[in-house]
């Protein structure tokens, strides 16, 4: 019997965030990121600055958004590709197929999420430091969060769920409701970015309980 | 200076543009997209521009062709084989400036032979390609000792459905993006084809005045007289649909939506849409419309560079727009892509841009490549006008008739 068909999704408890951007430092090491690019990055909701909250002392308001692909059920990205070098695998993984991807970046003008990077000259890594597992891509092609494929198809999950310092990701498969990421966004009422867009993310949103004030 | 050594200064110098263009290309492939302004939030720029730019141009001469043969107005036959090649450099100017875009131009073929159906860039890809065609085969028609007016008729029913969807699916290419608001209008592809009919006629009057002025072909008065008050109905509704977007955009107040246009009319780009809409627009109308002007052939030349230049500067605000404001803008941003000198910072909520001497010198060499075709076309397919039965006497001024 066939096993059934897996569908990643990824939840973020921005309860438990920091704001550290480990999950983006590691990503970038996991995956051979060059100098410049970054895959994965931790924004702050509030002021006009990272780490700045909104409002006046004492009432200030400020919280993160870890912001990376979001594998869309509906992905921009891929129905605008046009040699479909961007594609969404059977398990619902966006991934790029770099040798067939001819740099027209019309992907990065269609992602509502702003999370596609370019490699806009010959990708620059730290001088002799052998890092990442993922294959590094040429120039002028574009990249961007894999869910970090190489460890999934090892039977590990993405390089920044294991590295948050607050465990405030949890990755599985959506189309089994008793798995964890299932469960998460079914009790704390996972909300998905620009839902109106109609894009159908596979990134999910835990929103804090309480308020925080700081 | 006699007319064969300006001639030759003309060719001399396209050429220069275009080994020039090449170059700068060559440099471009070598170096990567980093030789450019662009960057990972502004991720087009003057190409993506130029091309919407250019197939707008191509608008004109299928429109006369097309349009006068439908319509049975065999007047505007004498200007039929220059709208046709107008029409057939600009759209080849168009897709020129698609490669320089590309990060890897050699695979383009790509498109071709594993074209993803869903996407708007194969379907352009498509159309533009077919227009072309049609073009060439217009102007093999036009350019046979008899001209067959089934064959032409037959042309003109082809050709202007995919004249119509060659300006749509433009548009489209933007239009359907669900993260650009400014874009994603159902009025956009209406937009294009006014802007396409205004820019493309705009240049037709342009060139058919100066090659008439330097006596390369014969264009009677009224040709352009009529030509410009086709303009004149075109540039108003033009206006009009610019007027009914940003009415909607600044009345619904969607968020989104609204910032993006709010940059046109009070920010950062308002030094390029104010321009756009009066000197670009407004002031070509009224001199377009007024019979007075009209029948000024320098007024109208000038009215229709003016249009040129408007239409040029809409495509810009178009792509800036909702290019430079992408939908998440919180700190730090999204990172521009390159290095950086010590001390900037590489991070950018919102996008900002300006093309470098690399893609100015290859766009140049583009345009250089489409006025070479024309050079060419006038050359070698436009009938030489018959002298004039006597030549005027020397010291007599030429605008006498």
């Amino acid at each position: 019997m066939a096993e059934p068909k897996k569908r990643y999704g990824m939840a973020i408890d921005l309860e438990r965030c920091l704001g550290c951007w480990t999950c983006a430092v590691v990503c970038k090491a996991e995956n051979n990121v060059p100098m410049g690019l970054w895959w994965n990055r931790v924004l702050t909701r509030g002021g006009d600055g990272m780490d700045m909250p909104s409002g006046t002392y004492p009432d200030l308001e400020m919280s993160y958004l870890p912001l990376s692909c979001q594998h869309c059920e509906d992905a921009p990205c891929a129905k605008v590709c046009p040699t479909g070098a961007t594609h969404i695998r059977n398990d619902g993984v966006v991934l790029i197929d770099y040798d067939k991807c001819i740099g027209c970046r019309y992907c990065m003008a269609a992602c509502p999420y702003g999370v596609r990077v370019f490699n806009w000259a010959q990708p620059q890594r730290i001088p002799d430091f052998d890092y990442g597992y993922a294959a590094a891509r040429p120039k002028g092609v574009v990249e961007k969060c894999t869910f970090c494929v190489q460890r999934l198809d090892q039977g590990l999950d993405p390089a920044c769920v294991v590295s948050c310092p607050a465990q405030a990701r949890i990755f599985g498969d959506l189309n089994d409701p008793e798995s964890t990421v299932s469960k998460a966004i079914r009790e704390r009422g996972g909300q998905r970015l620009k839902e109106e867009k109609g894009t159908k993310p596979k990134v999910f949103y835990l929103s804090q309980r309480r308020r925080q004030s700081l | 200076m006699t007319g064969k050594v300006v001639y030759r200064l003309w060719l001399g110098l396209l050429i220069a543009l275009m080994a020039l263009g090449f170059s700068a290309w060559i440099y471009q492939l070598v170096h990567g997209l980093t030789v450019t302004g662009l960057n990972n939030v502004v991720s087009w720029g003057l190409y993506i521009t130029a091309f919407m730019y250019f197939v707008g141009l191509s608008a004109g001469g299928l429109i006369v062709v097309a349009g006068a043969q439908l319509a049975g107005l065999h007047q505007f036959r004498q200007l039929s084989r220059l709208a046709v090649i107008l029409s057939a450099a600009s759209i080849t100017v168009a897709a020129s400036f698609v490669l320089p875009d590309l990060g890897h131009p050699e695979r383009a073929y790509r498109i071709l032979i594993s074209g993803q159906l869903y996407s708007p860039l194969v379907w352009d890809v498509v159309v533009i390609t077919t227009y072309l065609t049609i073009a060439c085969i217009d102007l093999w028609l036009l350019s046979r000792p008899h001209e067959s007016d089934r064959a032409l008729t037959v042309m003109a029913l082809v050709s202007l459905p995919v004249a119509v969807l060659v300006h749509s699916i433009t548009a489209w290419v933007f239009g359907l993006l669900v993260s650009r608001p400014f874009w994603n209008t159902p009025l956009l592809a209406p937009l294009f084809i006014s802007s396409a009919l205004v820019s493309g006629l705009a240049l037709l009057i342009v060139v058919a005045t100066v090659l008439n002025r330097l006596r390369l072909i014969r264009v009677d008065g009224e040709i352009l007289r009529s030509l410009a008050k086709l303009a004149a109905v075109f540039i108003s509704i033009d206006l009009f649909f610019l007027f009914a977007e940003v009415l909607t955009a600044v009345a619904s107040n969607v968020p989104d939506h609204k910032d993006q246009t709010m940059l046109l009319l009070n920010g950062k780009f308002a030094k390029y849409f104010w321009p756009e809409v009066i000197l670009g627009g407004v002031v070509p109308f009224f001199v377009m419309a007024i019979p007075r002007t009209r029948n000024n052939g320098t007024l109208v030349s000038i009215a229709a560079v003016l249009a040129l230049g408007g239409i040029a500067l809409k495509r810009l605000n178009i792509l800036a727009a909702s290019i430079t404001l992408p939908l998440i803008q919180f700190p730090p941003g999204q990172t521009g892509g390159r290095e950086v000198a010590p001390g900037a910072t590489f991070w950018f909520r919102t996008g900002d841009y300006f093309p470098t001497w690399v893609e100015w010198s290859i766009a140049a060499g583009i345009v250089a490549l489409g006025a070479f075709l024309v050079t060419m076309g006038v050359r070698y397919l436009v009938e030489r006008p018959a002298p004039e039965v006597s030549t005027l006497p020397a010291g007599q001024p030429a605008g006498g008739r």
